[in-house]
């Protein structure tokens, strides 16, 4: 074997820019759809969205020169696919206030965690970086945002009926419908014990994290990075009543939301089955099993964590 | 799904490749799995609440304080099914105040940070009429701060005991 000569390193070279050539007629259509309903914010707020996070979520997307050749390209059109999918400022301005308000919360500590911008894309588009100071504007703005509203009489009055309702028939044993991804209804959940508790002044609710045996037994050993198999956590949330002192008591029943590990089973999805239940009633939540996209949306950004929000208090046993 | 998580692997791969050659970025707050130890009962309290179940939960935005009311199960089982406060014999109530945390996993989330006190209610009945026996704990580690028995509970053993059992279908 003589191995390479110089007439066969021209050979090659040739194919590869052949092959480079060629794979540019593969380009799967990116359109920019008209901005229809545009996130309406301050200008100082509205910049720093722009030049972050605009390309992969608005109909703005501005794609840089090395972004347009194949194989760059096939990677970014499917981010900017993907991301706005998620998150649209071009069009969130069709969902209600609340809803557009908890987007941006959730941004913000997606944000923080830095897993937005995508760690990726922001090293080759180093302008999309978040600085600590544009994330404090971010941050001030979503604060004043926030209202301190008292509960009103009606929103009191509806929460006693649920209840006298829920009191007077606490173990009626009521049919509740698995979530869309076949998870079953836990009813044991409210003699799990808390592992923690949040209260969120973005969305106006309280909430407790219950943890099942085999949580608590892990938190005992700390062993929670990974969480073992079986592990089960319940967050329950309930809507805050705030009254003119300052005092805050639960309210209406929200929902209940589950995470339960099982590394096979759940594969798919970090590990862990995800599941909600809405209301007193307890309505599945989802249309399909693809809700669970929005979990993992989420707890994906928490991979130092085994993908779990609560750091949890220990001394259960 | 599958497909959304090979197309993150592939992405990062790829990525992966690029970043070999011209270095990384900056550093990013950094969070870790581990147990909220600041926020755990420490000293010496006549039982652990931890242990018991979930009655309700409440904040004060002026003191900025949460707190959790757990019950043994007499207690905790009549919360969840009287909607009177008469808790029976044997009944134990405990309330645990913390101070507050920004939640550095969720902006807009407050979390425990410290325990300000562990309030305790029993409830003991002789010959049929009941009695009420309220301690506090404050301080680390936790010491009794206050004492109290009344037969007819008042003050903050009314508070505790008079709060509603959060509504947990």
């Amino acid at each position: 074997m003589n191995g390479f000569g110089p007439g066969r390193w021209k050979w090659v070279a040739l194919i590869l820019a052949l092959g480079f050539l060629g794979i540019q007629f593969i380009r799967p259509a990116l359109p920019n759809k008209p901005v229809t309903a545009e996130l309406q914010v301050p200008p100082d707020v509205k910049q720093i969205l722009k030049t972050s996070c605009y390309n992969c979520h608005s109909n703005e997307t501005r794609l840089s020169w090395f972004d347009k050749p194949a194989p760059a390209y096939w990677i970014v059109s499917n981010h900017v696919k993907e991301g706005r999918k998620h998150l649209n400022f071009s069009e969130i301005g069709s969902l209600p206030l609340a809803q557009q308000q908890g987007v941006l919360f959730e941004s913000i500590s997606q944000i923080e965690l830095g897993a937005m911008p995508l760690p990726a894309y922001e090293r080759l588009h180093p302008e999309s970086e978040i600085t600590p100071q544009q994330l404090t504007v971010l941050k001030n703005y979503l604060n004043s945002a926030v209202s301190n509203r008292v509960v009103t009489a009606e929103e009191i009055g509806s929460a006693d009926a649920e209840y006298e309702k829920w009191v007077h028939s606490p173990s009626l044993a009521k049919e509740v419908s698995p979530a869309p991804n076949g998870i079953g209804f836990l009813p044991d959940y409210k003699n799990w014990r808390a592992i923690s508790s949040t209260e969120r002044d973005d969305n106006h609710t309280m909430r407790v994290i219950l943890g099942n045996d085999i949580a608590v037994n892990a938190i005992a050993h700390n062993q929670i990075n990974p969480w073992p198999d079986g592990t089960a956590f319940a967050k329950v949330a309930w809507l805050q009543q705030l009254d003119g002192t300052g005092a805050i008591r639960t309210g209406a029943f929200f929902q209940v939301e589950f995470m339960m590990r099982d590394n096979k089973k759940y594969a798919d999805t970090l590990g862990w089955g995800f599941a909600r239940w809405r209301g007193a009633d307890l309505k599945p939540y989802g249309k399909d099993a693809t809700f669970t996209g929005e979990c993992v949306g989420c707890h994906i950004a928490l991979s130092k964590t085994d993908y779990v929000f609560t750091a949890p208090i220990g001394g259960q046993q | 799904m599958r497909l959304q998580m090979a197309n993150i692997f592939l992405n990062g791969f790829v990525f992966g490749i690029v970043f070999a050659l011209f270095g990384c970025g900056g550093e990013k707050p950094k969070v870790f799995a581990s147990l909220n130890q600041t926020a755990s009962l420490m000293g010496d309290l006549p039982a652990n609440p931890l242990a018991w179940s979930v009655i309700t939960s409440s904040a004060s935005r002026n003191d900025s304080t949460m707190s959790t009311l757990y019950g043994n199960d007499v207690a905790s089982q009549y919360a969840r099914t009287n909607p009177d406060h008469k808790y029976p014999n044997g009944s134990a109530l405990s309330l645990v105040t913390w101070t507050q945390q920004e939640d550095s996993r969720w902006f807009g989330a407050k979390i425990p940070a410290t325990v300000k006190s562990v309030e305790f209610v029993l409830v003991s009945s002789a010959a049929g009429s009941p009695s009420y026996s309220y301690q506090k704990f404050e301080g680390t580690p936790l010491k009794r701060s206050s004492a109290e028995e009344y037969r007819v509970p008042a003050d903050r053993a009314a508070e505790l005991l008079s709060q509603r059992g959060a509504v947990l279908p």
